[in-house]
């Protein structure tokens, strides 16, 4: 149906355009400012009970017995459930790879810390975690694997006894002629890097409220979840329920980037609210089950990386060497984490041969969850700081080995090693922009005297791709192997002649009813105010996915436009009726239907639909009457992937080039980021604010990322980072200011040339910053290879290792 | 039976200009007593261990964490929420000029930030950098990277000193209107 959709502005039934390309005002902003968002946590349904959960306090245990008939007996309390009912009335969580999953509540033994283990309902969440009290758990430790290593040992204790390892998957993909590569290589750079586990960590933790009707055993789940269709066939398969009996209705969520997940949660609230008669249940997951064992949990890798170089700088050849712990299961799909990095595997560079040696095993932490940039920022992290590696072995400057590396901008769209195909690009551009944006040679110049002075001052410059606009063949090689992701929205026009946009997603930040407002302002010449967006769930929405992998901006302005249009042409059937003329002499222009050879021959489109509304009577027999239309936008051209994990996955790929002065104080190890520039392109920006608002967002989570934030675990897989004084998040001291530029080169594949530009500076400020503190340090001969860059390693790595 | 019971006490506490008394158990969070009792559900709960900032409201005009504190505490006192800072629809300067300015995405820490900066916009009405920073640096926002959320600060202040106001001044005068006879809330 994409030929149905306008491709570029100047397609747009209006004389200019006035809303899209603009830093509209958001239309969910009042509402939020003045705090009357309906966040989950203020859903009170009547007879409501409230759900609180009793978690393993060990990492590898199996439970020898459960005595909960104290709390049973609380007054307040009206269900209790535990393992052996979830094992009798659920089936385990669906995973990826499949077969790593277990049911909501542990059964029979625990897999790590936090895994929860016995639910309680009750009238307040006062009294539920007074219950929890109540009740024993006879627990028998069993031996622990605490990291990805131990995991590999030949006496490792087993996760899943049934699979005989712990090896969730192992796989080695080679593309193009690698081993030619390496032996004919001038120079071979490699180096071994850990990034320790982070994640999402939005500042609305996860909630919802479940019923389960015993009537008609219709299962009703409100909450906040990022995409409630693929969560709902989730808990229609695990609940043993049809899928059109499973209805999701999402509110609004406080962020999500990835880990707003509660797969768990629902299925425990739905088991609840059975035991409990149908009764509603709550669950509000409070901070420390979310920093626990919440969805907010990803990337625990050990890398190795090795390019192979010609002695002029042109890398020739790459090997991704990945240890990925992926924790006590699969459920929560953290692995489609390290297959995203084949959507982009060999950055801006056009390296023909690579290779991928992937193995992800289960241990006893948290179980991964996805989060923003979904596994290709840790990826893009190890790829440059050893590019930088081998500039300094070739003694050529950073940004002129990256020159030599770019795919050229006559290239695109241009197909990458690792199978996708990248639409448009143009990386010199980009690196030139913000060599001059930064006056570059002068903060080498000043880079090298504070350095002659002894002082560790640093500049990192890292370009990226960010893969916009996902495609579950993406992720072929975890066990996701479907392709096609839709994204639907219904247009109507009532009899006011108002316009309303039905859609299947909630809000989380990223300003997509706004943009959906523009783009149909523009299409029928009206203001943003003048359209309503309305959410509809699971079950009543058109074919929806909803915000996930960089694609929603450009997933809705093509649905948008497809409605448009649909309904552009149904009106124009109408006024061609009533104008007396033929269907295919009236085109729509600034809101009017109008005779072509006769422009002053025009009715608003409101007169149309009132007519279709009201006078049904008068319309041709085969007619709809309906002044509304639906489309269904899906990437276009998307191919299964083949035996080598290649596909035309991600539709757009932006591009981003990021300068960071940095100086590491010796004394204390902390890092004081002194200067940001970056250049990015994301194609047309069709919102440039909200585009602006996404980036900086990305900074301050790589800046978190490459200083500040991790999960520690202890040697007996003890989660230590229980709380936000453990967990460190960046605040108003730590982000810094950013000098900011734009290229469009926009996407041939796309409505209007957008890109996908969610994730964005996540991609590339981690890589940047360590880039930075690695040229500060490299005087001393000394790397930092670990991530965050905490001031105990910087500290440790200049005393324990320099002079 | 009853006296396993937490044993209730009276409270009586202004809340946006309004005096309410209620019986609540003593381990009732401010925060909890607001959203659960009062149905004042724009006051966040981000955390749960006074780090986060979301639940910010006044009390007696000053910021404070309404999670880890105890409504009982809050008795004889007046406490402020966001549901205040609107007028009949109108927008309250700090309001509008978060909105202005993009100093919010998922807007689920905003209010904390909103009341944050009333406090310090009341107490200082042109704050210096390091002003700024130390109020907002209470405050942890997950989507924005800060910047715009400065901007909205620095823009409101201003506008609040052209228009020779405090922001909770501002607040005054339909507040008493709320608490008269018959008043809306």
């Amino acid at each position: 149906m994409s030929g149905s959709i306008p491709n570029s502005l100047e397609e747009l039934p209006v004389s200019e355009i006035r809303w899209i390309g603009k830093g509209v005002e958001r239309l969910e902003d009042p509402s939020l400012v003045t705090g009357r968002t309906e966040f989950i946590d203020n859903v009170v349904l009547p007879g409501m009970l409230h759900c609180a959960i009793l978690r393993s306090p060990y990492a590898h245990a199996r439970i020898v017995s459960i005595d909960s008939s104290a709390a049973e007996e609380m007054e307040g309390v009206y269900a209790v459930i535990t393992g052996s009912d979830a094992a009798r009335l659920t089936n385990p969580a669906t995973t990826a790879p499949e077969g790593w999953g277990g049911y909501c509540l542990a059964h029979e033994k625990t897999r790590f810390v936090g895994e929860p283990v016995v639910a309680v309902a009750a009238t307040n969440r006062y009294l539920a975690e007074d219950a929890l009290e109540l009740i024993i758990v006879e627990y028998e430790e069993l031996p622990v694997v605490a990291n990805a290593q131990a995991a590999l040992a030949a006496d490792a204790a087993l996760l899943f006894e049934e699979h005989g390892s712990n090896v969730m998957l192992q796989r080695k993909f080679t593309w193009g002629e690698v081993d030619e590569a390496f032996d004919q290589a001038d120079l071979v750079v490699s180096d071994d890097y850990r990034w320790n586990r982070l994640g999402a960590n939005p500042m609305e933790t996860f909630g919802c409220v479940v019923d389960w009707n015993p009537a008609d055993d219709m299962l009703t789940c409100r909450g906040s979840f990022q995409s409630q269709s693929h969560m709902g066939l989730a808990r229609s398969l695990v609940l043993g329920l049809p899928s059109n009996q499973v209805r999701m209705i999402s509110h609004p969520h406080g962020g999500s980037f990835g880990g707003k997940g509660g797969f768990r949660g629902v299925d425990i609230c739905a088991l609840l609210s059975k035991a409990a008669s149908g009764r509603p249940v709550k669950w509000m997951e409070d901070r420390l089950e979310y920093l626990l064992a919440g969805a907010g949990q990803s990337w625990d890798r050990e890398y190795r990386l090795q390019l192979a170089l010609k002695k002029d700088g042109t890398v020739t050849g790459l090997r991704v060497k990945l240890l990925d712990d992926m924790g006590g299961t699969a459920e929560a799909f953290g692995a489609v984490s390290a297959a995203k990095p084949l959507a982009a595997f060999t950055g801006c560079y056009a390296i023909q041969a690579a290779e991928y040696d992937l193995t992800l095993v289960a241990t006893n932490k948290i179980p991964q969850s996805p989060y923003r940039g979904m596994g290709p920022p840790p990826h893009n992290w190890v790829l440059e700081q050893t590019m930088d590696k081998a500039a300094r072995e070739l003694g050529l400057d950073p940004a002129e080995i990256r020159r030599r590396n770019y795919i050229p901008a006559d290239a695109f769209p241009y197909t990458i090693a690792s199978g996708n195909e990248y639409d448009s690009g143009n990386y010199e551009a980009a690196l030139d922009e913000l060599l001059n944006m930064a006056d570059y040679e002068r903060l080498c110049a000043e880079r090298d005297s504070a350095q002659a002075e002894g002082r560790l001052l640093g500049l990192g410059l890292a370009n990226t791709i960010e893969p916009g606009v996902f495609d579950w063949n993406a992720y072929a090689i975890v066990g996701l192997e479907s392709t096609g992701v839709p994204e639907g929205i219904t247009v109507a026009i009532d009899v006011m002649g108002r316009i309303t946009a039905r859609l299947g997603f909630s809000l989380e930040g990223q300003g997509q009813y706004t943009l959906v407002a523009q783009v149909l302002a523009d299409y029928f010449a009206v203001t943003p105010a003048d359209v309503s967006i309305v959410y509809q769930d699971s079950l009543s929405a058109p074919p929806h996915f909803g915000p996930g992998g960089s694609r929603l901006g450009v997933a809705i302005t093509g649905a948008a436009l497809g409605a448009a249009r649909l309904l552009e042409r149904k009106l124009a059937r109408v006024a061609a009726v009533l104008l007396q003329c033929g269907p295919d002499d009236v085109e729509l222009m600034d809101g009017f239907l109008r005779v072509r050879a006769m422009p002053e021959a025009r009715m608003h489109f409101a007169e149309v639909a009132g007519a279709m509304l009201a006078r049904s009577d008068l319309l041709p027999e085969d007619s709809d009457p309906q002044p509304q239309a639906t489309y269904v936008w899906t990437a276009p051209g998307r191919t299964p992937a083949d035996e080598q994990g290649r596909a035309k996955s991600y539709l757009t790929a932006a591009n981003a080039c990021h300068l960071v002065k940095v100086e590491v104080d010796r004394d204390t190890g902390t890092v004081d980021i002194l200067g940001y520039w970056l250049v990015d392109d994301c194609g047309t920006r069709l919102n440039p604010v909200t585009v602006e608002g996404q980036t900086m967002g990305g900074i301050a989570q790589g800046v978190g990322a490459a200083l500040l934030e991790e999960y520690v675990y202890d040697e007996s897989a003890q989660p230590l980072t229980s709380s936000f004084m453990d967990y460190l998040l960046p605040s108003v001291y730590e982000v810094p200011r950013v000098e900011k530029k734009a290229l469009t080169t926009p996407s041939p594949f796309t409505p209007l040339g957008a890109k996908g530009c969610g994730e964005g500076a996540m991609h590339t400020t981690p890589a940047a910053i360590m880039c930075a503190i690695n040229d500060a340090l490299s005087p001393l001969g000394l790397s930092a290879r670990e991530v965050p860059a905490s001031p105990r390693r910087l500290w440790k790595l200049l005393h324990e290792n320099a002079d | 039976m009853d006296e396993d019971k937490p044993a209730r006490v009276a409270v009586t506490v202004t809340v946006n200009g309004r005096r309410l008394s209620a019986e609540l158990e003593p381990r009732t969070t401010l925060a909890d007593f607001l959203r659960v009792d009062l149905g004042l559900t724009g006051t966040h709960l981000g955390c749960e261990h006074g780090v986060c900032g979301a639940c910010t409201v006044l009390l007696d005009g000053r910021a404070v964490r309404s999670c880890i504190m105890l409504a009982v505490q809050a008795a004889g006192h007046e406490v402020t929420t966001i549901e205040a800072l609107a007028n009949e629809g109108e927008l309250h300067p700090l309001q509008q000029a978060f909105v202005d300015k993009h100093g919010l995405q998922c807007g689920f820490c905003t209010p904390g930030f909103i009341m944050a900066a009333a406090e310090l916009l009341e107490r200082d009405p042109d704050p210096t950098e390091q002003a700024l920073l130390e109020t907002l640096g209470g405050q942890v926002c997950r989507c924005t990277g800060y910047e715009a959320i400065i901007e909205s600060v620095r823009d409101a202040a201003e506008k609040l000193r052209q228009q020779g106001v405090g922001p909770l001044e501002l607040l005054a005068a339909a507040l008493e209107k709320n608490a008269a006879p018959g008043g809306g809330e």
